[in-house]
């Protein structure tokens, strides 16, 4: 018996000094240089080359290919490779026609006539003509459909009776040639093309009926179709290429297999082994790393800065209701302290539009961190704070809701720190992205909280209506976390709306910009873009500006296999055998 | 522990093993935060960005390097071993008492009482631990270190009361109690004095694999983000942070991992040690 145990107690001994061994070797083992890319086939041969199948990875499950219905960034991609559009972004970042050889614009810019490229055929081989547009565009505003963007097209003529449903049809959108249709809006917008680019009003096949249902198979007119039974749910999506697609042989892959579901650290270790051809959740570290690897840094596809997150001040709740608090916070936050978080994907922000967007001011100073200023805020606010003894500020505990996981598990602890500075003190409470979602929408639930908005296509408009503007406040489902309420802020927003002069709309604009940074519903501390590394044998990539995995255009120039192209190191550690193998 | 008991333990080496390592923690949980020149919650932004692109790595002057936010990963293991061995310990001991005080009656009155006391323990037990604590820790607003040792405690209990029950069902029936029931003792007196010290041992036993448990559960819920909110640090915490950059920042999960591996084990060890050395058979 007691020989037994000793032999054991012996073992576990042993067994321990191997754990600490392996740990300690493996930790200094796995720190090493990313692998080296996967060489090309042919290299030197910029012809592309039909066929292959193109393979993604993506942390999220997608909700649904129906672009009436579609509004998840998992979705989106997908359905941006099933549906093409009347007008689309090009790689420069210019409106260009897609399923529309050309438009015009008449009435001053209240109506709109497009015309139709003719004998463009859907995925099912009937052709597309100005019949199928007016129907899909029906179908996506009716008010049966649940299109989120709906609301952005309010100012199509006829929509409040049809989405009523007092009117049988939208009488905005007419049918004037078998190519030709024209869409009449109340007043001029500024906004309405790039607001066609969304896939909400994207032509869909005669399956897809007259009225939306959650049971129609995906069809439309892009490059890729999505055939039955191909989207295995939880596994992947497998998208093949369409045959009736308009631009002659293109596109040039077989195949987009779209695996869901994926953790973070799978898809990393299987892009560097040459199982993933392009890699999109990439962590922030990662990208750190990607970008200052002279190898992988060509590959790397970084979007402009085009999403502004700031820290969002419920302004009908205690504190927050007290601008002067406001204003502290907005001078408290040492902006570099969150661009730290993730140096190669995110910038100080100091307004509401990011650089990236029309309306962005250069040389406005904005919202700046001045800690003497902030302090002075909070005098002003009737809680002065003395840095020296740490006595005053305000005197409550301020709740801050967050979610995780993402970087607002880190902001949120950054934050913290940095208004403890000036007297206010941070409890962070965190929630499921989707309860966090739901609540910070509510009004009165959230005092404080962080708030993000990546353009829908580029446009201030698009930032400051959802966000600043009382008339986007809804009791229940509020974009407008800060419940921030300003009539001339938006009186201001209307007439910058109807405004055609660019001139005077971008005056109208700087004056809001101006506005909500003195008001400081939102303390902006970044502005941000999506960054992703694709593989060298992707050939022919170009991220476009509102949708950086557009994959329409792209050929593969795989080499024979991983092993070949970089010898025997394709997995780089222990740990990355181990990762690869997860579920 | 009798004299024969203890040196049965002091025979046993793992058993002394894994009382050194649980003296060692707490004399690091109360030490190491002291010595350390860092705070834990505080980051130091100005430390920067190591060459790989990660959090700055091990140094002399900071032994287990930076976390994601630049924060000392020392520290924080220090601060957490704080909060494990407290919440591990207070919640072993809420555990006990209610488990020790059901197992107690249930077994010494039997009928009614023991059986409606014992399904309740069943339906608990029916409940997966974890998914219980979870349910419960996602119902309360706030959680900090005592909503969590409370709720670990309040629902820990359930082994401990089947044990002390079976081992009292085994007392009654002895004479000592027979005795004390027969010279008019009243129930209270007859549990407290005849009856609990001879279920001390079990639990001293129970208690101590329990605070190992706990721990576990601990780092669990906050590897699964229901534990105590951040900033404060736990391991389960530490751990749930490190788990993207393994490969990048290893010692961000090496330090808190070790620290859970070596609490569990010292726990695991001191508590079959006293097991060992309170079962009679191996004398």
């Amino acid at each position: 018996m007691r020989s037994i145990r000793r032999t054991r107690d012996a073992a576990v001994s042993a067994a321990l000094v191997a754990i600490a061994t392996w740990c300690i070797a493996s930790g200094v083992a796995c720190v090493e240089p990313l692998a080296a890319p996967l060489v090309n086939a042919h290299p030197d041969d910029p012809t592309p080359r039909r066929g292959g199948t193109l393979h993604v990875a993506g942390q999220g499950e997608p909700r649904g290919f129906d672009p009436a219905a579609a509004a998840d960034q998992v979705s989106l991609p997908l359905v941006a490779l099933l549906f093409d559009g009347l007008v689309d972004y090009d790689g420069r970042g210019h409106l260009v026609g897609v399923l529309a050889e050309r438009w015009e614009v008449a009435d001053a810019g209240a109506t709109y006539r497009f015309f139709l490229r003719p004998s463009i055929q859907f995925q099912d081989g009937d052709e597309l003509t100005a019949d199928d547009v007016r129907r899909s565009i029906e179908r996506a505003l009716h008010p049966d459909t649940p299109d989120p963007f709906a609301s952005t097209f309010s100012g199509i003529v006829g929509y409040d009776d049809f989405s009523s449903g007092k009117a049988p049809h939208l009488a905005g959108v007419r049918v004037e040639g078998r190519y030709v249709v024209s869409i009449a809006l109340t007043a001029p917008d500024a906004a309405f093309l790039a607001s066609l680019t969304l896939p909400s009003l994207r032509p869909v096949c005669k399956s897809a009926g007259e009225r939306y249902s959650a049971a129609w198979l995906p069809c439309g007119a892009g490059p890729f179709r999505l055939p039955e039974g191909a989207w295995q749910h939880g596994i992947s999506v497998t998208v093949v290429r369409n045959e009736h697609y308009f631009r002659a042989g293109r596109p040039y892959l077989d195949a987009i297999v779209w695996d869901v579901g994926m953790p973070v650290l799978t898809q990393r270790f299987k892009f560097l082994a040459g199982e993933i051809d392009y890699f999109r959740d990439i962590s922030s570290i990662d990208v750190s790393r990607f970008a200052a690897d002279s190898r992988w840094k060509p590959l790397g596809d970084a979007e402009p800065d085009v999403e502004v997150t700031g820290e969002a001040m419920n302004t009908r709740m205690a504190p927050f209701d007290n601008v002067e608090i406001r204003r502290a916070v907005a001078s408290a936050i040492d902006r570099e302290h969150y661009r730290l978080l993730s140096p190669a994907t995110l910038n100080r922000a100091n307004q509401p539009i990011p650089p990236a967007i029309p309306g962005f001011l250069a040389d406005f100073a904005g919202q700046t961190y001045d800690y003497a200023a902030a302090l002075e805020h909070m005098r002003r606010a009737g809680y002065p704070y003395d840095p020296e003894t740490g006595v005053g500020g305000y005197p409550k505990t301020v709740r801050y809701t967050a979610y995780e996981p993402g970087l607002a598990y880190y902001t949120a602890q950054v934050l913290q720190q940095e208004l403890a500075k000036i007297g206010i003190r941070l409890e962070i409470r965190l929630l499921g992205i989707a309860t966090w979602q739901a609540l910070t929408h509510k009004s009165g639930r959230a005092e404080m909280t962080i708030g993000s908005w990546a353009q829908d296509y580029p446009d201030p408009s698009d930032f400051f209506e959802p966000n600043f503007a009382g008339f986007s406040i809804h009791e229940d489902d509020s974009n407008n976390v800060a419940f921030y309420d300003n009539p001339r802020l938006d009186a201001l927003l209307k007439r910058a709306r109807l405004e055609a002069d660019d001139a005077r709309r971008a005056n109208m604009y700087a004056e809001a910009t101006r506005i909500v940074c003195d008001d400081a519903p939102w303390a902006f501390v970044f502005y941000s873009h999506r960054y992703s590394v694709h593989q060298q044998y992707l050939r022919g990539y170009v991220p476009r500006p509102a949708e950086i995995e557009y994959m329409g255009d792209v050929w593969l120039d795989r080499p024979g296999s991983a092993a070949d192209a970089r010898g025997a190191s394709a997995l780089g550690s222990v740990f990355g055998r181990l990762a690869a193998r997860l579920p | 522990m009798d004299r024969r008991s203890l040196a049965r333990f002091r025979r046993n080496r793992g058993a002394v093993a894994g009382a050194g390592i649980v003296l060692g923690l707490v004399l690091f949980a109360i030490i190491a935060p002291m010595a350390s020149t860092h705070d834990p919650l505080a980051s130091d932004f100005a430390h920067g960005i190591s060459p790989s692109m990660g959090p700055v790595g091990p140094s002399l002057e900071r032994l287990f390097g930076d976390d994601r936010i630049y924060r000392d990963v020392f520290a924080r293991v220090a601060y957490g071993a704080r909060i494990s061995l407290f919440i591990g310990s207070a919640a072993t001991a809420i555990a006990t008492l209610i488990g020790a005080a059901v197992g107690i009656i249930a077994g010494y009155f039997g009928g009614a009482v023991d059986a409606v006391l014992m399904r309740l323990v069943d339906v608990g037990m029916a409940f997966p631990f974890l998914l219980l604590v979870m349910a419960i820790g996602a119902s309360l607003d706030r959680t900090t270190a005592t909503t969590i040792l409370i709720t670990l405690g309040l629902t820990g209990w359930l082994g401990t009361a089947r044990i002390v029950r079976a081992k009292t069902l085994q007392l009654k029936r002895l004479d000592f109690v027979v005795a004390a029931r027969a010279l008019g003792a009243k129930w209270p007196a007859i549990l407290l004095r005849h009856v609990l010290p001879n279920v001390a041992g079990q639990l001293v036993v129970v208690a101590s694999l329990s605070v190992a448990q706990m721990i576990l559960a601990e780092s669990v819920l906050g590897y699964l983000g229901a534990g105590i909110a951040p900033p404060m640090p736990t391991w389960g915490r530490m751990l749930y942070e490190a788990q993207g950059y393994i490969d990048i920042a290893p010692w961000m999960l090496i330090a808190p991992g070790a620290a859970i591996v070596l609490a569990a084990v010292g726990f695991n060890l001191v508590g079959e040690g006293v097991r060992d050395a309170l079962d009679p058979k191996d004398a």
